[in-house]
């Protein structure tokens, strides 16, 4: 079957009216995520895996990719319109889109910053289109040293996000491989960590560590701003950019699509990066750079589209290698595998059904944004109305309940508080949480394909060299590994990256 | 202050005991003369990942286990050490018939046996449902490999000894279990590779060239075979397969080796009778189902009904036999 016929395959099956509900409550529940200042993207999908955990997978992990994009877009809202964003990669929006505000073009460029969302979503997402069928059709040259050469790439990407000190970054690893090592030994049998306690021969439950460390501590963590001013949402007048803005808009898009494309596709790196440096981009090769940080529509236009286009471009290295790009999608490959789907070349060979189908959702999703998002501007902009201390009880209600639901056990709830706390501290030390979701979530596949790997070599570790694909990939891995040795120093913008 | 502190914690108290106690009014209705209850869904344990036979089969009877209790039967994959994590989730799950699995033996029956895996379930642990289908075992060679017979291929691993590689779908499972039988009767020794997730992994490895010879389970290979993609030697069973009519079996090439998979369906033990029957009864329905029958067989799944009882009879049978067994797959310290 040829591409197409395999992508229309999957159109069908996400367009049961189902899927297109789960895709549709994904988009909203994204949005408010993003609307809401105190929880980030991995926090908001950490939040809501409980959700789709009883759902089949398609539209299981249909929603949650549509909450993923989601995030991306809903930050944009309070960016324009209260001058804070709502995530860290919608930050460099606020310049000019705040400045359009207060010029009363609020409208304009949440219109434009949607339909920006749209094109750069909409592109990345034929990228992976015409990427999974010849990265999927490399599935059986992986075999078990390739797969866990792939890992190794994945768990190096832990020096991109390590932030300021790779020591901290190092302890945050070895604490989500420790965790994810809790349970029965996956080959041998044996318990390992479980302390006699049975309820963790299964292992400690991942969304409700996850729940925990990221949503929990976040929550915990989160120091009351400013009283949120009162906003006034745009009319539906004011929505339409005027025909000049569209015409300014329309390059700025395509600069951000190729920005947030192509950094998208280089694990490590956040949705921030691209926004910034689409931004950077309009200030040097814009018509109108002089007007940027006075209310330009290129500086709206420019890094919404680059975001939205790295979020869905990052799904590239997930689906086909199996490689976690950034926290976010970390969590998510963790969602995959709570499935049973294992992200990576065998997803197309084994689950080409399920993979065409979540690959169609994507442009329904993207579609569904635009729509849902431009006239219910009102409607998210009224959720800031809630007062703080009401909304954090409720989200704190909803992550109790969602631990509870993933065994309909309270011992999940006191794990996730546990690891609440742990997440609370380590946030105090300064110690970056990414890193141990990475681990967390590779730690299990990278030792099931290293010791059938070394069962392939009767022992012998050269197995991993002697392979060329293999070896390309490790010797990829410690190129990575070693970057930080070559003084190759990143931007401050990078280190000093809020979503790493 | 202090009395608002003693109310506060009178109130959390009563909340407590409370819960507690309609916890316990749950607990305590369980006769089984209302099971299944509407709405209530049935979880149905597979401890092998989707795609494999025991999870193909599982969701072949699930439509047919639905209409008959008439509650939702969910397929729940819990792969993971050759069986023993799904099997654990099973025993360790309350014994009211919301909770049953999919048990394949000789994983669940040797799990037990080795000390060393540290399994917390013992056969007791189950309460045996219904037997489903027998499931011989099966060696393949790549379809351009130069053995052509049974015969070249074990005299071949005979001369070098573990210069080939073997899948099995874990350790102490069916087809470990076979290559340990075939080195033991004939002295031909492969070099393990244990896919402890399931048969599509050792499948999907196989295909890709990672592994030399495929031990497997006639339903698994009935398909590759049809595909060319894999080449079947021989079958360890008394008779030929008719799922596989030209694949010679050990004993027609002059080995007495005969091993394979036997599956079928437990609750954890301590069900209410009246639970147990019904699920019983539902069960055979679904096994028996002719649309279901003929699915399996079109995979190359015989189907071989035995109730609860004899399926319980079976498998200490089996324990038998495996306990003599073990040592041949039992780590060397």
């Amino acid at each position: 079957m040829d591409t197409l016929t395999e992508l229309l395959g999957g159109f069908a099956a996400a367009m049961t009216w189902q899927n297109l509900i789960f895709a549709f409550l994904g988009c909203l529940l994204g949005t408010i995520i993003g609307v809401l200042p105190g929880v980030g993207p991995v926090a908001g999908v950490a939040l809501l895996i409980p959700l789709t955990l009883n759902l089949d997978p398609t539209g299981s992990i249909i929603m949650l990719c549509a909450i993923f994009y989601g995030t991306q877009y809903g930050g944009t809202i309070t960016s324009v319109l209260l001058n804070t964003p709502g995530e860290a990669s919608s930050a460099i929006t606020t310049i000019d889109g705040y400045a359009m505000t207060k010029l009363g073009r609020a409208g304009a460029a949440l219109t434009l910053a949607a339909v920006g969302s749209f094109v750069g979503g909409t592109i990345a997402t034929i990228g992976l289109v015409a990427a999974a069928k010849p990265l999927g059709e490399l599935g059986l040259l992986v075999g078990p040293p390739e797969f866990f050469a792939l890992m190794v790439v994945g768990i190096s990407l832990l020096v991109a996000l390590a932030g300021k000190s790779m020591v901290k970054a190092l302890i945050s690893g070895a604490l989500g491989l420790l965790i994810s090592m809790v349970g029965i030994d996956p080959v041998a049998g044996a318990p390992r960590f479980t302390f006699g306690m049975d309820r963790l021969l299964d292992g400690v439950s991942f969304v409700a560590v996850i729940v925990g460390v990221f949503g929990l501590s976040e929550i915990l963590s989160y120091r009351k701003n400013a009283e949120t001013p009162l906003v006034h949402a745009p009319g539906m007048r004011s929505l339409l950019p005027t025909r000049a803005e569209w015409r300014r808009s329309a390059p700025a898009m395509a600069r951000g699509t190729g920005v947030g494309f192509g950094l998208g596709l280089i694990p490590g790196m956040t949705g921030s990066v691209s926004s910034l440096l689409s931004y950077a981009a309009e200030k040097k090769f814009s018509r109108f750079r002089h007007q940027l940080g006075k209310g330009a529509v290129e500086g709206v236009a420019g890094p919404e589209t680059a975001n939205n286009a790295h979020a869905n471009a990052a799904l590239i290295p997930l689906f086909t290698l199996g490689i976690p790009a950034s926290p976010t999608i970390a969590v998510l490959m963790g969602a995959f595998l709570q499935q049973g789907l294992t992200p990576g070349p065998s997803l197309f060979t084994e689950h080409s059904d399920i993979a065409w189908a979540i690959i169609a959702s994507l442009f329904i999703g993207n579609l569904l944004l635009l729509l849902l998002n431009v006239p219910l501007v009102g409607l998210w902009t009224s959720i800031l109305r809630v007062p703080t201390p009401i909304l954090t009880a409720l989200i704190l209600l909803f992550m109790v309940i969602g631990a509870y639901t993933i065994n309909f056990s309270v011992f999940d709830v006191f794990v996730m508080i546990g690891f609440g706390l742990l997440g609370l501290a380590l946030r105090n030390l300064d110690i970056p949480l990414a890193p141990m979701v990475l681990t967390l979530v590779l730690g299990p596949l990278m030792e099931r394909s290293l010791r059938e790997s070394l069962e392939i070599s009767q022992g012998d570790f050269s197995v991993f060299v002697n392979r060329p694909i293999s070896a390309v990939l490790i010797g990829l891995g410690v190129l990575i590994i070693c970057s930080p040795l070559l003084k190759f120093r990143k931007p401050k913008a990078l280190t000093e990256d809020p979503e790493a | 202050m202090s009395r608002i502190k003693i109310t506060a914690a009178f109130a959390a108290a009563a909340l407590i005991a409370l819960t507690g106690c309609g916890a316990n009014a749950g607990a305590s209705t369980v006769s089984g003369d209302d099971f299944p209850k509407k709405g209530k869904s049935i979880d149905l344990i597979v401890a092998f990942s989707s795609g494999g036979a025991v999870d193909t089969a599982a969701r072949l009877v699930q439509p047919i286990l639905e209409k008959e209790l008439g509650t939702n039967v969910e397929v729940i994959n819990k792969p993971g050490a050759g069986g023993q994590i799904g099997y654990t989730a099973l025993t360790s799950a309350k014994p009211d018939g919301y909770t049953i699995g999919a048990t394949g033996s000789p994983s669940v029956v040797v799990s037990p046996l080795d000390p060393a895996r540290g399994a917390k379930y013992t056969r007791a642990s189950f309460q045996p449902l219904g037997r489903q289908v027998v499931d011989p075992a099966v060696i393949a060679v790549q379809p351009d490999s130069p053995y052509k017979t049974l015969k070249e291929l074990l005299d071949a691993a005979k001369a070098n000894p573990k210069s080939m590689t073997a899948s099995t779908t874990g350790l102490q499972t069916g087809e470990h279990f076979a290559l340990a039988q075939i080195q033991e009767t004939t002295g031909s020794e492969f070099a393990p590779v244990h896919f402890s997730d399931g048969a599509s992994q050792a499948t999907t490895a196989f295909l890709g060239k990672h592994v030399d010879v495929l031990v497997a389970n006639v339903s698994d290979v009935t398909d590759l075979t049809k595909q060319g993609k894999a080449r079947v030697l021989g079958i360890m069973t008394a008779e030929r397969s008719p799922s596989l009519p030209d694949v010679p079996t050990f004993k027609e090439s002059g080995y007495d080796v005969e091993a394979g998979t036997a599956r079928g369906y437990s609750a954890p033990a301590g069900l209410p009778d009246a639970v147990a029957k019904k699920l019983e009864a539902a069960l055979q329905k679904a096994i028996e189902d002719p649309a279901v029958k003929e699915k399996m067989s079109a995979l190359g799944l015989q189907t071989s009904y035995l109730s609860g009882a004899d399926y319980e009879k079976f498998w200490a049978g089996q324990e038998e036999d495996f306990k003599k067994a073990l040592p041949l797959v039992q780590k060397k310290n």
